[in-house]
């Protein structure tokens, strides 16, 4: 061994004892994992919550970690613990996540402390009731708290729309159309819903509700995937990109659909309002927003609606934590989702503020009453379906999107085959958890 | 004195093994057993519904690989499509990035004005990073900002949809596999044709060979065993290929671009899919041996028959 080699060994060594050391106070470490979907930025703001709660709660330190997307975190806590690793204790993660960790037993219903609450019911009764769909289980079992929610909404060039004469936005498909029409030109599109890209499944949940049937309810053995509501709504969803040719065939990518919105080359987009702030702040024009427009179901509130989206904090336990760990975990959660963070987190990033109360705190509440569009996503809430969740979700999942995406892309021309051919498969695959 | 010689002797024929005991070690713990494992899990369906982390898995014999040939099967669906599109875009990599990098290789070894430069700038693709690079290609392809439409639009066509349309996707992954991978393999032929002398060439010329007859029958044979080189490593690295379908749209639409790896990689969340990840896998293990195998013995064959 060399001397350099023997030297950096030595420092090693030396240096793992002070972090030893450092640990051994007592303290108990929260492990806090969090992906980012947006371009905020997540690690700055998590670092400046754990030093408020750290203030705030001497013995208990949080260690925030930040893990990449969605998909990158879920893929990293599930390798992690299917190898015998120890995981987080908290992790934001997918709405729709729920049955796929529930199923392993590596998460614990959040139920268990909300019934060791004071106030318990006032605390979950103070999330928007569409925010929890996807977080609790059929028996009504709350396991998940709503953190970083959006939700689809249209937005549209106002600017454009005053010059061709409507001085307000589509409420209904036929004048979504109409609009979308008369705006497209050579070099602009009149509408663009990103449905192109591997993730059509979101868009479409709110034509599917807006057509009068979502493809998911309570039930995480249930997919409603082939009823004449569902096909309607893709038959919609594709018209778009040929016969209506308001958009490109087979539809836009997410990515480029904002951007192509702030370059003036679409008119009118669907796109999430975790987007809103950035939407807002980078626009030459006059921004728009309103509720994704209703379908044949009616105007009545029963043909509005989008699913919900996001992610939601999750507690990972094995039953190996102690009471005292758990509580300082049940700690961390609640000042996470209390009003105060809340409305900072949705000032900051433009996610929904999940309670009610958050929107009557700073700097929300005034930040709201200067840009009212924050207040569309929240009230467009009182509409909003459950999210596609179910047992296998993550399979399924994979099933409906490349289906969606091969009747979009012209590849399976009959939408009702395709459907069924996607029903049959799904049903298998749900037949092992009924 | 015996006891001295025996230890000598001793040690001299321990060492070998000790020297190779890390490597074996490693391998072993990080290849053997786990393509053991793999073989092993393939037979198995992994327990699904309620509960299932408690529960074992099921011994279904063969049915994992039935699934996966199956085309109503949801898996079978995914897996064949991405087989398929793995062997176009294998096929694609080995016979235009090759010969591009071998014609490449003889532009560039001529001397000439700014050579460095012009090497540089054909091996440059190589030196990045393979998910920037898709990054970059995909900001290139995109359908109403990227600079391939941008081009087409100046020339008065509408524009194509590179990432969005099911018919071209799979055509998008491959330019960049080979705008990546031209340029390195360049390098291997650059290597090759340095090495064979110039008075063969010169001798050919006096016998009043053409430039093409002296490629055909001076620099083609002598380049046989770097081009069996190539196309072994361009076609198994066809197979690696996971990291630029992250940037180019995952596979998608509807698994049109999708790549075998890349599928393998997307199923691996979910512990009802591990019998048929352990399947592909293997027979994605296999086809590589396969090709490997043959490509080798192929040319082995006419190496010696020479």
């Amino acid at each position: 061994m060399t001397a350099l080699c023997k030297r950096t060994l030595s420092l090693c060594l030396l240096l793992s004892l002070f972090i030893g050391a450092a640990y051994a106070q007592d303290d108990i470490v929260i492990d806090f994992y969090f992906p980012s979907a947006t371009a905020n930025d997540a690690e700055g703001i998590f670092q400046r919550y754990a030093d408020m709660f750290e203030e705030e709660n001497p013995g208990i330190s949080i260690n925030p970690v930040f893990t990449g997307s969605y998909t990158d975190t879920r893929n990293t806590i599930l390798t992690e613990l299917q190898g015998g690793g120890a995981g987080p204790d908290v992790a934001v993660m997918l709405s729709i996540d729920l049955y796929s960790f529930a199923e392993e037993g590596y998460i614990v219903p959040a139920q268990t402390f909300i019934d060791g609450m004071q106030d318990g019911d006032a605390y979950v009764s103070d999330f928007f009731p569409a925010l929890m769909r996807n977080g609790v289980d059929e028996d009504g079992n709350v396991w998940a708290i709503p953190f970083q929610r959006s939700t689809p909404i249209l937005y549209y060039n106002a600017d454009l729309l005053a010059e061709a004469g409507y001085d307000s936005p589509p409420t209904n498909n036929a004048e979504l159309v109409e609009i979308a029409q008369a705006l497209t030109t050579d070099d602009r599109h009149g509408l663009l819903v990103p449905v192109a890209g591997g993730f059509p499944i979101w868009m479409y949940q709110s034509f599917a509700i807006a057509f009068g049937h979502n493809i998911v309810d309570d039930d995480p053995t249930a997919v409603y995937f082939n009823t004449p509501e569902a096909v309607a709504a893709v038959e919609f969803v594709r018209s778009l990109g040929t016969d209506l040719g308001v958009g490109p065939a087979g539809g836009a990518a997410w990515g480029d659909t904002p951007v192509a919105f702030l370059a003036g080359q679409a008119a009118m987009i669907y796109h999430t309002t975790g987007n809103l702030t950035r939407i807002l702040g980078g626009a030459d024009f006059e921004v728009g927003v309103w509720y994704l427009p209703s379908g044949p179901a009616g105007e009545d509130g029963t043909g509005y609606g989008s699913p919900t989206g996001g992610g939601n904090l999750y507690i990972f336990d094995d039953g190996s934590k102690s009471q005292s760990e758990l509580d300082a975990i049940w700690k961390w959660v609640t000042f996470l989702s209390s009003p105060a963070i809340q409305a900072d987190w949705g000032a900051t990033t433009g996610y929904i503020a999940a309670n009610a109360s958050a929107w009557q705190t700073e700097p929300l509440a005034s930040l709201s009453m200067e840009h009212p569009q924050y207040l569309i996503a929240r009230d467009q809430l009182q509409h909003a379906g459950k999210e596609f969740s179910s047992y296998a979700t993550i399979t399924i999942q994979g099933i409906i999107n490349g289906t969606l995406e091969s009747i979009l892309t012209g590849e399976s021309a009959d939408a009702q085959a395709a459907l069924d051919a996607a029903q049959a498969q799904i049903d298998g695959i749900l037949a092992d958890y009924r | 004195m015996i006891a001295k010689v025996w230890r000598a002797r001793l040690i001299a024929r321990l060492l070998p093994y000790l020297l190779i005991a890390p490597t074996f070690v490693l391998v072993l713990m990080f290849t053997v057993l786990p393509a053991f494992n793999t073989v092993n899990d393939s037979f198995y369906k992994p327990a699904r519904g309620l509960n299932a982390a408690g529960k074992s898995p099921q011994f279904v014999h063969l049915q994992n690989f039935v699934d996966i040939l199956d085309d109503s099967h949801y898996m079978g669906q995914r897996f064949l499509r991405s087989f398929r599109n793995t062997l176009i875009f294998a096929l694609a990599t080995v016979f235009v990035a090759v010969p591009l990098g071998l014609l490449l290789a003889l532009l560039l070894n001529r001397p000439q004005r700014l050579l460095g430069i012009w090497r540089f700038a054909v091996f440059y693709p190589a030196l990045l990073p393979l998910i920037g690079a898709a990054s970059i290609w995909s900001f290139i392809f995109s359908d109403s900002i990227g600079l391939a439409n941008a081009v087409l639009r100046s020339f008065g066509h509408p524009g194509l949809n590179w990432l969005g349309d099911r018919n071209l996707v799979l055509l998008s992954v491959i330019i960049v596999n080979i705008w990546k991978q031209a340029g390195y393999f360049m390098i291997f032929f650059l290597a090759g044709l340095q090495n064979i002398a110039r008075e063969l060439y010169e001798a050919a010329a006096l016998d009043g060979a053409d430039r093409f007859q002296q490629f055909m029958g001076l620099t083609l044979p002598l380049l046989r065993r770097t081009l069996l080189f190539v196309s072994v490593i361009s076609f198994t690295f066809a197979f690696q290929t996971v990291e630029q379908l992250q940037a180019l749209g995952e596979g998608g639409p509807a698994d049109s671009a999708n790549l075998l790896l890349y599928l393998i990689f997307q199923n691996i969340a979910e512990r009802r899919n591990w019998g048929y990840v352990n399947a592909m896998t293997l027979v994605l293990i296999a086809v590589v041996l396969v090709f490997t195998l043959g490509n080798f013995l192929l040319f082995e064959r006419s190496e010696s028959e020479r």
